[in-house]
């Protein structure tokens, strides 16, 4: 995001803020983050 | 609607009001908020999943007071979660102010919110204890203060002196 745009969110009243870290959480509840899966091991390749 | 009813809307009118019911109540003499929840009142909105409640002690003593204050809490339908007080499912932790954040309690901002007064940390203030604390995310919190607040660098300057900080090298 442009820093122009974080500053004008930075702007905003606190109550609007707040309302908006309220959404905020509510989408971390609905898209929890993954962890990342760790990789199967690469099998040897015997054909070379 | 219950204290402990959860809330779509995160339920900062009732830390508040909260937070002034135990000043009435003798249990504590000041507070102020602080952590991510103040960050914010200067800042973009971040996610933030707790709120820090700093308190001057009535109660000189070891425990700062804080089981009473719990117990009276709870005694409001307030529920207790290891180390946080939760209301309307949302977390919050009353700290014990002293040094740096007791200054920052003492000249915190005074402001009004949802009908509550209340008072926040100065950004000055929220610089230091971040360059105090010294994790990861309190150098993204001073990063985006310095760049986003209308930041007193004389006042910062100061403030760091006086409690021996350095900001952090990015």
């Amino acid at each position: 995001m442009k820093v122009e745009m974080r500053q004008k969110l930075a702007r905003e009243p606190f109550a609007e803020k707040i309302r908006k870290v309220a959404q905020l959480i509510r989408l971390a509840k609905t898209f929890p983050r993954r962890a990342a899966r760790p990789r199967p091991a690469a099998k040897p390749d015997f054909t070379r | 609607m219950a204290i402990n009813q959860p809330s779509d809307n995160l339920p900062l009118a009732d830390v508040l009001r909260a937070a002034n019911d135990l000043v009435t109540a003798k249990l504590i003499e000041d507070w102020a908020l602080g952590g991510a929840l103040a960050a914010i009142y200067y800042v973009e909105p971040f996610t933030t999943y707790d709120a820090d409640i700093f308190f001057i002690p009535t109660d000189k003593g070891l425990t700062a007071g804080i089981p009473t204050i719990y117990a009276h809490l709870h005694a409001q339908g307030w529920r207790v979660e290891r180390e946080h007080l939760m209301v309307r499912g949302f977390p919050v932790q009353f700290l014990a102010a002293h040094g740096l954040t007791e200054e920052a309690v003492r000249e915190a901002e005074r402001i009004e919110y949802d009908g509550e007064s209340a008072k926040v940390f100065q950004a000055e203030h929220i610089i230091a204890i971040a360059a105090s604390v010294g994790r990861a995310k309190d150098k993204v919190r001073i990063e985006q203060l310095l760049q986003q607040a209308d930041v007193d660098k004389s006042r910062l300057e100061t403030i760091l002196k006086r409690h021996k900080l350095k900001l952090p090298t990015v």
